[in-house]
C-alpha cells in the first residue's frame, strides 16, 4: 500500500514535468550530455528538493515510503524529455539494494542522503557480459577486500557510493566502497548513446564494507524494480516520439498536401499507437503488480522487460523513417530518443531473454 | 446524510425490490414462471416487461423505470443470479433500442411491445458494392403511396432466416450526395419479395446469407427517423452494435482466464516447446494477447473515470496480429500434421480453422485498413482520406 494518494502522484508528476519543462529544455539538454558528468547537478539538486529521489525510500529514512505505480510515472515523463542522470541507478536500483537490505545502519546512514540528492550511489553489478548474472560476477571479496572488475557500470565517475556485488564463497553478497579508495580504478567506455556515462571498474585489493542481507535475490529484485521503472522511461518515451512525428507529419508538405494525408504514414502511425498504448499498458500494470505483490508480478515485470524495449525501439526506428531527411541529420533531436531506445533494450538484460522468463511463467501456471 | 449513502440506499432499494419480484414470479429451480412446469417464454417476457425489467433504464411510458445504469446493473445481477432471461434488453435488443432512441412515438407504439417479446431481427445494410463504403448503398426504396417498395441485394447478414424484421439502409433519393439520400426502415422479412441463400464461407461455415429483395414491400410508418435521414440512424445503431459486441467480447475473454493457451498445447504436444527460436515466438504471440487484454481493461478504467476511453477502437485492430499469428504459429508447429483435416486431429483441424476465421476479424466490421484509417483521423488527428463522391449527387458516383 503506497503512503501516497493518487492526487498527491499526479501533483508530483505535474511538478516534475513543469521542472523539466523549464531547465530540461533540449538546448540545455545537449549541452549537460555534452559536459563530462553527462547531467546537470543543480538540476539534480532540484529534482532531490522535489521528492522524486526520495520515492522509494521509506519514511523511516526520510523517504516519501511510495512505491513503482510513482516512480514508474516519473520516469514516464524522464522517458519523454529524454532525461537520464543517474535516476535508474542512483533513486531506483541503488534505493532498492539497500531498501531490500537487512542493513539497518547502511540505510540509515545513506538513504536519507540519496533522497536529499546529496549522495549518488551508483551499482556495480554486472561483468563482462553487462547483464546480471550471479555467475558472471568478475569481482572476489576476501574478509573487506575487493578484487576483480566490473563492467559497463553507468555513471560511475559521479559516484560518491559504490554498491558492488562480490562473490563470497558459494554465493554473491554486496559491498559499499567509496570509489576514491585506493585500488579502485575506473576506466571510461565510450558509448553510442550520449547520455551514457559507462565505465569499466577496476578493484585490486580495495577497502569494503559489507551490506549485511544484500544477496543474488535482493540484488534480483531491485534489477526487477529498475526494469519496471525503464519500461515507465520507454513508455513516456514512446509516447513522445509518436507525439513529434504527428506534429510533423501534419506540417510537413509534399505535392502540395501535408504527408500526413498519405495513407502510407497514417497507417504507420496508426500501427506505432497501437505499440505506444501496449507499453504503457505493461508498464503501469507491472508496477502495479510489483507494488501489490500480485501472484503474475514476475509475469508482468518481464513481459514490460521486453514489450516496452520493444516497442521503444520500434517507435523511434519508424519515426525516423516517417519523418525522412531531417531525422537523419544530428541537430533534429530524434536521433537521440532511438540511441536511447537502443541501448535501454541491452542495459537491464535483453528482450530475448525476458521473452524466455516470461513463457516460462505461463509454463508454471498451465 | 451525505449522496454517497443515499444512493447507497437506493441501490439496496432496488436490489430488495428485484429480489422480492422475482421470488414471487420466478421459480428458479424448474427454471419458469412459478406455478407453471414449461417455460412459456413469450408469457415470461410479458411479465418482464410489463414489470418494467426488460428495459429498465427506459422512460416509464415506454416499458422502463427510468432507472441509472447502475441500478440496471442490479436488476440483472439478480436476474443473472436465478438464471431469468428477458432483462438487459435496453443493451442487447438492437432493434428495440434503435426504435426506441429513433423512432417517432408512432413507430415505438407499434413495435416496441413485440420486439421486447423476443421478435428476431436482422441487419439489412451492406450490399456487393458497399462493404467499408456503407454510405453507397444501392437498394432502392420507392415510394408508393403510404407503402415503399423495396428492390436491391443485401449481404452479410446473419440470422436473416430466424428473423421477423430487417433492419434496413435503403437509398429513397437518388439526385443528393450519398450520405444525404438514405432512409432507415424497419422491413418485415416474412414476405414473398424476400429471399434468402446462404453463402458458403471460407471456414466451413455458414451464418451469413445473402437477401434479394424483389418488390419487397415496407408502410411508411416503419421508416426509423426522418425520411432521408437515414445516415444518422444508422451511426446511433452502429454505435449500439459496437457497445454489444464489445460487451460480448469482454464477457467472453472473462471465461477463459485460466485455460491453457492453446499455442502452448500445440507446442507440448509437437515437441516444439524445446525450440529456443520457436519459443520467442510462441512469447511474442501470447504478449500481443496479454498486452490488448491490459489496454482493455486500462480502456474501462478510463471509462469509469472519465466516460470514454480512445484505447476501445485499438483492440481490434491488435486482435488481428493476434489472431492471424497464433493461428499461424499453431500451424507451423504441427508440421505436415496441418494438412490433415479429421476428428482424428484435432489440433490440425482447429488451426485450420482458425487460420480463416482470422479473417472474421481483420475484415469483418470494418477492415484493418479502414481501422488505421479511423485510427489516425480521430485519435492521432490526421487529415482525412479524400473521398471524390462525398459531394456530387449519388446518381452521378462511378460504382464498380
Amino acid at each position: 500500500m503506497s503512503a501516497i494518494s493518487p492526487e498527491d502522484r499526479a501533483a508530483m508528476r505535474e511538478s516534475f514535468a513543469r521542472l523539466l519543462a523549464s531547465d530540461h529544455t533540449e538546448a540545455r539538454m545537449r549541452a549537460t550530455t555534452a559536459s563530462p558528468a553527462g547531467f546537470d547537478r543543480s538540476l539534480w539538486g532540484k529534482v532531490g528538493e522535489m521528492g522524486l529521489l526520495a520515492v522509494l525510500v521509506a519514511e523511516e529514512n526520510g523517504g516519501l515510503g511510495a512505491g513503482m505505480r510513482e516512480m514508474g510515472e516519473l520516469f514516464e515523463e524522464a522517458g519523454k524529455a529524454l532525461y537520464t542522470a543517474p535516476l535508474l541507478e542512483s533513486a531506483v536500483i541503488a534505493t532498492s539494494l539497500l531498501a531490500l537490505s537487512a542493513d539497518a545502519e547502511a540505510r540509515a546512514r545513506l538513504l536519507s542522503a540519496m533522497a536529499a540528492g546529496e549522495t549518488i550511489a551508483i551499482p556495480a553489478l554486472t561483468g563482462d557480459s553487462g547483464t546480471w548474472d550471479a555467475a558472471g560476477v568478475a569481482v572476489e571479496a576476501a574478509g573487506d577486500l575487493l578484487s576483480g572488475h566490473a563492467a559497463y557500470v553507468n555513471h560511475a565517475a559521479s559516484a560518491d557510493v559504490l554498491l558492488v556485488a562480490a562473490r563470497e564463497g558459494a554465493g554473491v553478497a554486496l559491498y559499499e566502497v567509496a570509489p576514491a579508495t585506493d585500488g579502485v580504478t575506473l576506466t571510461p567506455q565510450p558509448a553510442n548513446d550520449p547520455s551514457l556515462r559507462l565505465s569499466r571498474i577496476n578493484f585490486e585489493g580495495a577497502a569494503a564494507r559489507r551490506i549485511e542481507g544484500a544477496d543474488a535475490a535482493v540484488i534480483r529484485a531491485a534489477l526487477d524494480r529498475g526494469r519496471v521503472a525503464q519500461a515507465g522511461e520507454q513508455a513516456g518515451g514512446s509516447r513522445h516520439v509518436l507525439d513529434m512525428t504527428v506534429a510533423y507529419m501534419l506540417g510537413r508538405y509534399q505535392f502540395g498536401r501535408p504527408i500526413g494525408s498519405y495513407q502510407a504514414l497514417k497507417h504507420m502511425a496508426a500501427d506505432l499507437l497501437v505499440e505506444v498504448e501496449s507499453a504503457l499498458s505493461a508498464a503501469r500494470h507491472a508496477a502495479a503488480a510489483m507494488d501489490d505483490g500480485s501472484a503474475d508480478a514476475v509475469q508482468l515485470v518481464s513481459l514490460a522487460g521486453f514489450a516496452c524495449a520493444d516497442a521503444y525501439v520500434e517507435v523511434t526506428a519508424q519515426a525516423i523513417q516517417m519523418h525522412g531527411g531531417i531525422a537523419y541529420t544530428t541537430e533534429y533531436p530524434l536521433h537521440l530518443y532511438w540511441r536511447r531506445a537502443r541501448s535501454l533494450a541491452q542495459m537491464l538484460g535483453s528482450s530475448g531473454a525476458f521473452c524466455e522468463q516470461y513463457l516460462g511463467e505461463w509454463e508454471k501456471a498451465a | 446524510m451525505t449522496g454517497a449513502a443515499t444512493q447507497a440506499t437506493a441501490t439496496n432499494d432496488v436490489e430488495r425490490e428485484v429480489r422480492a419480484w422475482l421470488a414471487a414470479n420466478w421459480d428458479a429451480d424448474k427454471r419458469c414462471e412459478k406455478g407453471t412446469d414449461k417455460l412459456d417464454a413469450k408469457g415470461w417476457l410479458t411479465r418482464v416487461r410489463d414489470a418494467g425489467y426488460a428495459v429498465p433504464t427506459w422512460s416509464p411510458e415506454w416499458f422502463g423505470r427510468d432507472f441509472s445504469s447502475a441500478e440496471a446493473r442490479l436488476v440483472d445481477k439478480a436476474f443473472r443470479e436465478v438464471r431469468a432471461p428477458g432483462t438487459g434488453q435496453d443493451r442487447s435488443n438492437l432493434g428495440a433500442v434503435t426504435v426506441y432512441k429513433q423512432g417517432s412515438d408512432e413507430l415505438k407504439a407499434a413495435h416496441l411491445p413485440g420486439m421486447l417479446l423476443g421478435m428476431r431481427g436482422c441487419l439489412l445494410y451492406s450490399e456487393p458494392s458497399a462493404g467499408s463504403d456503407l454510405a453507397g448503398v444501392r437498394t432502392r426504396a420507392e415510394r408508393n403511396g403510404d407503402e415503399f417498395v423495396v428492390n436491391g441485394q443485401k449481404i452479410w447478414t446473419s440470422s436473416a432466416r430466424e428473423a421477423d424484421y430487417g433492419m434496413l439502409l435503403a437509398r429513397t433519393d437518388w439526385d443528393v450526395p450519398k450520405h444525404s439520400g438514405l432512409t432507415f426502415f424497419i422491413l418485415p422479412m416474412r414476405q414473398p419479395g424476400v429471399e434468402i441463400r446462404p453463402l458458403n464461407q471460407i471456414t466451413g461455415e455458414s451464418e451469413f446469407n445473402e437477401v434479394f429483395l424483389t418488390d419487397a414491400r415496407v408502410p411508411a410508418a416503419n421508416i426509423v427517423g426522418r425520411e432521408h435521414g437515414g445516415w444518422q440512424v444508422l451511426q446511433t445503431a452502429l454505435a449500439y452494435e459496437r457497445l454489444i459486441m464489445g460487451e460480448g467480447a469482454s464477457q467472453r475473454g472473462g471465461t477463459k482466464v485460466s485455460r491453457v493457451p492453446e499455442v502452448i498445447a500445440v507446442a507440448r504436444k509437437t515437441g516444439r516447446i524445446g525450440d529456443p527460436a520457436m519459443r520467442q515466438r510462441i512469447a511474442q504471440q501470447l504478449a500481443w494477447r496479454q498486452l490488448n487484454e491490459l489496454n482493455m481493461r486500462r480502456a474501462k478504467e478510463e471509462i469509469r473515470a472519465q466516460g470514454s476511453s480512445s484505447l476501445m477502437s485499438l483492440g481490434k485492430l491488435a486482435m488481428s496480429r493476434i489472431q492471424h499469428g497464433e493461428a499461424r504459429l499453431r500451424s507451423e508447429m504441427l508440421g505436415a500434421e496441418g494438412l490433415l483435416d479429421d476428428a482424428a486431429h484435432p489440433e490440425a483441424r482447429d488451426a485450420n480453422f482458425d487460420s480463416a476465421k482470422a479473417y472474421m476479424n481483420s475484415i469483418g466490421g470494418g477492415t484493418d485498413q479502414i481501422q488505421r484509417n479511423i485510427i489516425s483521423e480521430r485519435i492521432l488527428g490526421l487529415p482525412r482520406e479524400q473521398e471524390a463522391d462525398r459531394t456530387i449527387p449519388f446518381r452521378d458516383v462511378k460504382s464498380g
